[in-house]
Order: C-alpha cells, then structure tokens, then sequence
C-alpha cells in the first residue's frame, strides 16, 4: 500500500470529496489523518470528520434484541375478546335497528290494572279515547261541568 | 382492557339511538313509578295507526297522589326541556301551580317521523287523574287537534 502523503494528501481529499476514491486510497486517508501528529491548518477539520467516520457504532445488547423479536405472550382470554367485542357491537346494531320505530310490527295490547288484554279493538279505543280526553281539554267550561256533575 | 374499553363505548353510542327509552316519561309508562296494577296503558304499533298518520301511540291512565302527580309531572317537565322543539308546537295550561295539560312536540327521529308527549291531569279534591301520552308519526300537531278535538 502506498504510504499517503502530505503532498498527494490534498489530491486524495478533493477525490475524496469526489466521491471517486478507491478503497485503498480511503484507508490511507484514515490512516494519515489518525496517525500523523503535526496537521497543518487547512486539513485538522478534515481530520476531525475522518475521526468521526472512524468510530464503531454501539451494537445493541443480546438482551434488547430480544426483546424486539417477541413480543410478551398474550393471555389466552385476550385473543377472544376482540372478536367477541366485536361480535357484540355488531348484534346491538343489528337489534336496535331491527326495533326501531321505521320499522314497527304491528302490535296493539292494552294492560287494564296490570293484565294484558290483548285483543286490537280494545286497544285500539283505549288508546284513541284517551287522546280524545287529552286533546279535548282545552275548554275549562268541560271540566266545570264535570266537577259539578260529580259534586251532586 | 383496552378492547373491553372500546366496546362499551361502542354501545354507548348505539344504545341511545333507540326511540323512546331516551325518555324520562318512559318510566311511568314501564311501571317504575306507578304501579301497574294501578295502571289502563296501551301500546299499538304499526297498520292500524296509519288512518291517524301515525306509527306508535303509548298511552297510560292512572290515578295518583300528589307526591306521585308532582313526580310525574316532574319527570315530563324534564322530557320538554332536554328535547326541544319549536315552541309554536307546544301547547302548556297550567292551573295552580301544577301542569294541568300539555302536547308537546319534542325532537324528531331519526328516521324524521314527529314525536309527541301529551299529558293532563285532571284534579279532584284528593286525588289526581292522569292521562299520559306518547306518539310517534308524520302527524302534525294540527292534524292530531283535528282528529282527536271532540266536536
């Protein structure tokens, strides 16, 4: 190899800087710029990069690397609930929709004091007379009467 | 953990949407606060309302006390403001002190159809008689005046 020296040394950096210099010619950079003591001005901060790419990067432990490559195991009850969660979501959705007042089945019961009739004409005339009885209330002169009616 | 966390908030969302259990009223009519013994309710549903261009009417009929009348009258007063409508459909009386008559037009479903709440309490000397409603449907409140108005 040949040994690099302080007159070819501005030659080899501006190849360098290039990016046209041989493996050989990178090693005698690194080895001139470790190596020699006395640099002139021009070429310290160059000695300084050439320092940096000299050092090794840290090699993580065996014990990091192991935990990246697996992962903590998963309990057993875990890896069904998130099926089961989703299951779950899904039948409320479907039951909410399928009760939903857009599309109500026909049903017409009547509970008198608690027990169910369930017979649609009856309903029917609780249901509608007790709107009548609401919707009918404005007039006081009807609620005078029957309080009157009531006293006698 | 974090799946049971997204889970029930999922529900959370869903479970609300349903019609008329976001209603505090609906506890009258589920017999949590007036016993159904005590109770004429009725539920239809579906064909046989459609003359009255509705789709569910919930009525209940009860007498009650007047710890139970100022409860009733409580839980509705609550249904009216936490469900706002336009106040030209609300129509109110009140007669000393207490509600005596309401139809109260609250927020739409979902699916657009007009929801109502209808109550009266007609008052004796000790007891109070109470007509409960609660209707869903494309029925404006004129149309339901002038279909259920006696002549």
């Amino acid at each position: 190899m040949n040994k690099v020296r302080e007159e070819n040394i501005r030659e080899l950096l501006v190849r360098y800087l290039d990016g046209v210099s041989t493996q050989e010619e990178l090693r005698g950079l690194g080895e001139y710029f470790g190596n020699t003591a006395n640099l002139p001005a021009d070429l310290i901060s160059y000695a300084q990069m050439f320092a940096l790419l000299d050092e090794k990067p840290k090699t993580p432990t065996a014990e990091a690397l192991d935990r990246f490559s697996s992962p903590p195991p998963r309990k057993r009850w875990s890896i069904f609930l998130l099926p089961l969660s989703a299951a779950a979501c899904i039948a409320a959705f479907v039951c909410i929709l399928l009760m939903s007042p857009e599309r109500e089945e026909n049903t017409a019961v009547a509970y008198i004091d608690g027990k169910m009739v369930d017979d649609q004409q009856t309903a029917m005339q609780m249901g509608l007379e007790a709107l009548q009885e609401i919707f009918s209330n404005g007039s006081q002169e009807e609620q005078q009467l029957s309080e009157l009616f009531n006293e006698q | 953990m974090k799946h049971l966390l997204i889970t029930l908030m999922l529900l959370g969302i869903a479970l609300p949407i349903s019609a008329q259990r976001g209603l505090h009223i609906n506890e009258v009519f589920e017999g949590n606060v007036i016993q159904k013994a005590g109770m004429h309710k009725t539920l239809i549903k579906g064909e046989s309302l459609e003359p009255y261009k509705l789709t569910v009417l919930h009525t209940a009929k009860f007498t009650a006390g007047s710890l139970l009348r100022d409860k009733v009258e409580a839980l509705f007063s609550k249904d009216m403001g936490e469900h706002p409508s336009d106040k030209d459909n609300i129509e109110l009386e009140y007669r000393d002190g207490h509600l005596y008559y309401a139809v109260v037009q609250i927020d739409d479903t979902r699916g657009g159809l007009h929801r109502y709440i209808c109550y009266q309490c007609r008052s004796n000397a000790a007891t109070n008689n109470i007509t409960l409603a609660y209707m869903e449907g494309k029925a404006t409140l004129a149309d339901l005046r002038k279909t259920f108005k006696r002549k």
